[in-house]
């Protein structure tokens, strides 16, 4: 990827702002508290984009919660090379077994690896598993999935920021926006 | 096997489903969309990928406008001849945000529209790759496990191939979403 210089600049919209994610999170964080009341919850959340929205959300609950966090490899192929199978590069730390569990997630477009990450999850016999997503966008979806929690469905657009990246850049913007379509063509390019 | 894909977005598309272990099958069903006075097909869609597990037919379009338009009446046609039948079009602007989203938006231009007519046949990985590869076990019965017939609601599709999933090795991409 290409030098970048200017974080802000390369935004063309700001799509949420931080008093909007802020407010839709304390809203999830206060439903999630009235719904797993009593419970043993656990927050499974998924590197790399999902960290700054876990990290807010469980501040938000306001019941006693154990976190975890996967990472999985993503689809990297080229046009004339097999790029083979996802993997699981970071596991649970803990057993899940019998706990309820909440998958919280960044952004859900296609529903593939979070199609994958549910099969997988299943597999370690949870008492419940249900998700929670910051961002939903439907127009891409693939895989229809049941999603338990959603803060905002947006349009179809490629965001970044609050830990969604492009080329591994601008999680660390403290809001979603739109970056600029000569980004891409510069990248792209190489 | 090879799958002799009619375009290279195609192929990348079915290595996109192998990498995220969803079984696909390669135009499996070809549905008559209409017939003359006579009683006989002359006009029939056949979807580029059947997803068994999801029961979803996928429908790649390129950027040829006139193609485009031409797919959407037989798609419009395909789904008042068979409502139940879930079927989802895949436009170039789809593709292309994929490959945005994986990074490998350079890899549009030469994949899309005419250029990307001319697609190398699609070898899927040796069987034997999958064990090193898959944390699943589900997955991996799910690879192993024979296909089974799909027949879709309304008329009695023709079978042309199929195949699941398969792949080799695992990449690092650029972002997880």
């Amino acid at each position: 990827m290409s030098h970048r210089t200017d974080l802000h600049g390369d935004v063309a919209e700001i799509l949420l702002d931080e008093a909007e994610i802020s407010a839709k999170v304390r809203e999830l964080g206060a439903r999630i508290s009235v719904d797993y009341a009593g419970r043993q919850l656990t927050l499974v959340s998924v590197l790399k984009g999902s960290l700054p929205f876990m990290a807010d959300l469980m501040r938000a609950i306001e019941i006693p919660v154990r976190i975890d966090l996967m990472e999985v490899s993503s689809y990297g192929g080229t046009a004339t090379e097999s790029s083979g199978l996802v993997r699981i590069l970071k596991d649970l730390s803990a057993s899940i077994a019998d706990e309820d569990v909440l998958i919280v997630e960044d952004i859900i477009d296609t529903g593939l690896t979070l199609n994958y990450l549910i099969r997988y999850l299943r597999g370690k016999a949870p008492a419940t598993l249900r998700i929670c997503t910051l961002l939903d966008k439907p127009a891409r979806r693939l895989v229809e999935i049941p999603v338990d929690y959603t803060g905002f469905t947006i349009p179809d657009q490629f965001v970044v920021g609050y830990g969604l990246d492009y080329g591994e850049l601008y999680r660390n913007l403290r809001y979603v926006g739109v970056l600029r379509p000569e980004v891409y063509s510069e990248v792209a390019g190489g | 096997m090879s799958v002799p894909f009619a375009h290279a977005s195609e192929a990348e598309m079915s290595r996109i489903l192998d990498f995220y272990a969803v079984r696909w099958e390669y135009e499996p069903h070809t549905f008559p969309i209409l017939w003359n006075l006579d009683g006989d097909v002359v006009e029939s869609f056949s979807p580029d990928f059947y997803l068994p597990d999801l029961e979803l037919y996928l429908e790649m379009t390129t950027l040829r406008q006139k193609l485009v338009r031409k797919k959407n009446r037989k798609l419009r046609r395909l789904r008042e001849l068979y409502p139940d039948l879930n079927v989802k079009l895949f436009y170039a602007r789809d593709f292309r945000a994929l490959m945005l989203k994986y990074g490998k938006l350079a890899l549009f231009d030469g994949l899309s529209g005419s250029s990307g007519q001319v697609a190398s046949p699609y070898e899927p990985p040796a069987a034997a790759d999958l064990a090193d590869a898959l944390p699943l076990a589900d997955v991996l019965a799910l690879a192993e496990a024979p296909v089974v017939a799909v027949e879709p609601v309304g008329d009695r599709p023709t079978t042309r191939r199929r195949r699941g999933a398969a792949a080799s090795t695992a990449t690092k991409g650029p972002s997880i979403r």
